[in-house]
């Protein structure tokens, strides 16, 4: 199987009121396409900044991550980005839905950027609502929807370039233990269609989920 | 022959000394404005020609004096340029010997210039009489409307600084509805919040109030030392009294004080969880 | 185009989210817009509303006495029917219009009223419109004209007949000069202010009328050039031909009349700068705290992909969406606050009524909106750096926390 993602001992400190974090201490990891893994671990343990990092939202303090090849050390600023809206896709804890926008123009909004012509992003939206079931929701403003609503419309969002990797970060943290199981459902879904799927969790159960689990401690992974 | 030798020698002698007299007589002395006087570079003792009409400048006047015109308001943007002279000198320049343009009177004590004006209303032909505050009153016109105009300006920029200040305050009081949330959780009262805020908001006004007087005052000091030199006069074109800064203050501590009650109003009558996020 | 249209709708959307803040913005913009627009309109509409004054019946050229401003003083200019046919032999020249300018009195029984007397030339005359009755004619020497002004205080209308008297002799409380004249028409005098009350004969009936001995004496003459881009030559020429005399062309009176009112200017000055401040301050405050309020929200669009260039962008949209706004109430307030301005300032006495110091023009209203929109725009530069250089993942920890 094709590596999506390699990490290579990937370190990051960072200052918060004036102490050292040393919030990763060398995790190296690597995910082919089609996986679906979960990161679990306490709070603390370093999941979220992992995720930032082979995310290329953060930068490692020392260590590679290598997306579909590339190593993101080697690309500027804009490229990054770039990497990120055509070959990324990410699901936050809170769901970060631009408020004014409908449902469907907060999916529609990554192709907008990546220039994708309007009537193609149209019906990728509508599509991709359908898929998470949220069709006849379109219309509606983010603030118009549920928790697990807003979830799911992320998830549209996160796919609507067709990213070669879905990264998620807590993506059940906000959400009761139905509309969360819900959202699991929806991932499982997902990595049968064939999307790679990395998720970061607190949540052993969801863990349990994935076809494998990555267990964090201390910034470290112990397995 | 000696009586007649003396007689024409006294004769002579009182022919001259009358020449003399008469010559200089005829040259009529003149003081000149300082202004006028450096424009045209002239001294005490020069001699100039003046004349009413253009083309007829014959009649020589020696420069007498220089003096510092008067501040007048009415004259600073018309650069007209003074000089003065013996009454009968300008009649006999101009050719009209027993013409004025206007007598000033001193009243008896006791008189008012009303009555008198009236009266001699009524007595002279051709005449017309004012008491000298109605004249000071009619040519005040139009620093009067300049004060109307610079008020209209003052209340549009007031307005504008209210609602300037109304939006700064909504701003910065909303900036902090996280941490108002936080304290109507743990169980403060409304009314604490509020006067917090009003006390914040009377405290940036009281200081403001104190920096604006002292900008006004430096703006003021500025706007006098360009115009008297603009205009080179010692007329004062900027005036900040006692009662100009406490209207000032007041103002200000009262628009401070509203736009920071509005807000604070509007920051305890939204519901916590709104402030949160989460309503 | 699309993504211009797009933005802007998406700044107006978000601008909606708080719709009080947004609307006392757009106040405060207002009224910044509409003190700019004023300020435009007074610096350059004094010198365009006394040119279209002086040039109302075409005549581009004024000579009178030497150091004088027309009718500032009551100096006149001798020998004016040789200069004027002097001048109308110029074949620069169209036509030439003496004036001669007096006070007089209008009796009404026994007592005598004061008027302001014109001298003129029917045939080339550049001083009044006829609104009711009929003009004069050359060769009326009993008929008059008449202000409104000097209608109601004589309390005659076309066809009365009103008392002229001239000068006033008080030795012997006696009028040296009185003439009958019967009202032709009504006018309006171009020059006169508005309350004051001012009667028109041909020239020779006011120089007898006049309270000096005005025989072949005129205050003003009034020259209209053949070719109007010829009017400044011609008017140079003249200055070198009669150097006893005053000759002013527009150009030369704006200019005098500008120095007469300089403060005007620099004050527009003044609050046209305080008002793009306000304005500046107002939007970049508004902004730079919308933008601190959504870091999160920010952060998370570049970390799905969004560019710097997109966000700083849709920054700069909010703020220009403002402006827009603002401006164009701003415009509509600005109209409204420059009449009310505008008749205090007419209230000058001695101001001539057709006189105006705030002129909306479309050129006015064009550059006070563009400078707006400009300066708006760029209020929205810094809170839009602070959206570029926001980053994203010490901004997504603080918001998981």
């Amino acid at each position: 199987m094709t590596a999506v993602l390699i990490g290579r001992d990937l370190r990051k400190d960072y200052a918060v009121y004036g102490q050292l974090v040393h919030a990763l201490r060398g995790a190296s990891l690597e995910v082919s396409s089609g996986e679906y893994v979960a990161v679990a671990g306490p709070s603390g343990s370093g999941k979220s900044t992992l995720l930032q990092l082979i995310g290329g939202i953060d930068v490692p303090t020392s260590g590679t991550v290598e997306i579909m090849g590339t190593r993101l050390d080697t690309l500027s600023d804009s490229q990054l980005t770039r990497l990120r809206l055509t070959r990324l896709g990410f699901v936050f804890q809170r769901f970060h839905l631009l408020p004014v926008l409908t449902a469907q123009e907060n999916v529609e909004l990554p192709m907008a950027e990546a220039g994708v012509p309007r009537q193609e992003r149209k019906a990728r939206a509508q599509e991709l609502l359908a898929y998470v079931g949220l069709e006849h929701r379109a219309a509606h403003r983010a603030t118009q929807l549920s928790g697990g609503e807003m979830q799911r419309v992320a998830i549209a969002r996160a796919l609507a370039n067709r990213p070669a990797l879905l990264l998620a970060d807590e993506p059940t943290g906000e959400l009761d233990a139905g509309t969360g199981e819900g959202i699991l459902e929806l991932f499982r879904r997902l990595n049968h269609d064939g999307t790679t799927l990395v998720v970061v969790t607190h949540d052993e159960n969801l863990a349990a989920e994935a076809g494998r689990a990555i267990h964090m401690r201390d910034g470290r992974i112990c397995d | 022959m000696g009586s007649t030798y003396w007689h024409s020698a006294w004769l002579t002698g009182v022919l001259l000394a009358l020449w003399s007299v008469s010559l200089l007589g005829q040259v009529p002395q003149i003081a000149v404005e300082r202004p006028l006087a450096q424009e045209l570079g002239l001294e005490v003792g020069d001699t100039i020609r003046l004349g009413s009409v253009a083309d007829s400048a014959q009649q020589a006047a020696v420069v007498a004096a220089i003096y510092e015109p008067k501040p007048d308001p009415a004259e600073i943007a018309k650069r007209e340029r003074h000089i003065r002279m013996h009454l009968p000198d300008l009649g006999a320049a101009l050719g009209y010997p027993d013409r004025v343009d206007r007598f000033g009177l001193t009243l008896q004590p006791g008189v008012s210039p009303a009555s008198a004006a009236a009266v001699l209303n009524r007595a002279a032909f051709g005449y017309r009489s004012y008491s000298s505050r109605s004249i000071a009153a009619e040519s005040s016109q139009t620093f009067l409307v300049v004060s109307r105009f610079h008020r209209a300006i003052a209340v549009i920029t007031i307005v504008a600084s209210a609602v300037f200040l109304l939006c700064i305050m909504l701003l910065k009081v909303e900036e902090r509805r996280l941490d108002a949330a936080v304290m109507r959780f743990v169980g403060v009262r409304r009314r604490t919040i509020f006067g917090a805020v009003l006390l914040e908001a009377a405290v940036v006004a009281a200081f403001g109030s104190v920096v604006g007087t002292g900008l006004a005052y430096l703006a003021g000091l500025a706007t006098n030392a360009y115009y008297r030199r603009f205009f080179d006069t010692g007329l004062t074109f900027s005036l900040i009294t006692t009662d100009i800064v406490l209207f000032s203050v007041a103002l200000s501590l009262a628009l401070g004080l509203i736009a920071g009650g509005l807000a604070a109003w509007r920051l305890v009558h939204t519901p916590p969880l709104v402030l949160w996020g989460r309503g | 185009m699309g993504a211009w249209v797009s933005g802007l709708q998406w700044s107006l959307q978000s601008l909606g989210r708080h719709p009080l803040r947004t609307v006392l913005s757009v106040a405060g913009i207002a009224i910044s817009a509409a003190m700019l627009l004023d300020m435009v309109m007074l610096s350059g509409g004094i010198d365009r509303s006394f040119s279209e004054m002086l040039l109302a019946k075409g005549y581009q050229i004024r000579i009178s006495p030497r150091g004088t401003l027309p009718f500032d003083t009551e100096a006149t200019l001798g020998g004016a029917g040789g200069l004027v046919g002097t001048l109308r032999r110029d074949s620069a020249i169209e036509s030439v219009a003496p004036i001669l300018g007096t006070s007089l009195y209008g009796r009404i029984n026994d007592s005598l009223v004061t008027l302001f007397g014109y001298g003129i030339q029917p045939e080339a005359q550049a001083l009044y419109q006829l609104e009711r009755g009929t003009d004069l004619t050359p060769d009326d020497s009993v008929g008059i004209l008449l202000s409104g002004p000097a209608s109601a205080l004589l309390h005659a209308d076309v066809g009365d007949t009103v008392n002229l008297v001239g000068r006033l002799d008080p030795q012997i409380a006696h009028a040296a000069l009185m003439r009958r004249l019967v009202v032709r028409g009504m006018v309006r005098w171009i020059y006169d202010h508005r309350e004051q009350p001012s009667v028109g004969t041909v020239l020779p009936v006011m120089q007898s009328l006049a309270q000096q001995p005005a025989s072949d004496r005129v205050s003003l003459l009034l020259v209209k050039v053949r070719d109007d881009r010829a009017a400044p030559t011609v008017a140079a020429r003249l200055k070198q031909e009669l150097p006893r005399l005053q000759v002013y062309s527009v150009a030369d009176l704006v200019s005098v009349f500008k120095r007469r009112l300089v403060y005007f200017r620099q004050l527009s000055y003044i609050l046209g700068t305080m008002s793009l401040i306000v304005t500046v301050l107002l939007i970049t405050t508004l902004l730079t705290i919308t933008v601190n309020e959504r870091l999160g929200e920010i952060a998370t669009l570049r970390a799905i992909g969004i560019s710097r260039t997109t966000v700083v962008r849709q920054v700069l949209f909010e703020g220009l969406a403002l402006t827009l706004i603002g401006t164009v109430l701003g415009v509509l307030l600005g109209l409204g606050t420059a009449r009310y301005l505008d008749g205090i300032l007419t209230s000058f006495p001695g101001l001539p009524a057709a006189f105006s110091f705030f002129v909306p023009r479309a050129e006015s209203l064009t550059t006070a909106g563009l400078v707006l929109l400009i300066t708006g725009s760029l209020a929205g530069l810094y809170p839009a750096w602070l959206a570029a250089r926001a980053p994203i993942a010490p901004i997504l920890r603080a918001e998981a926390t």
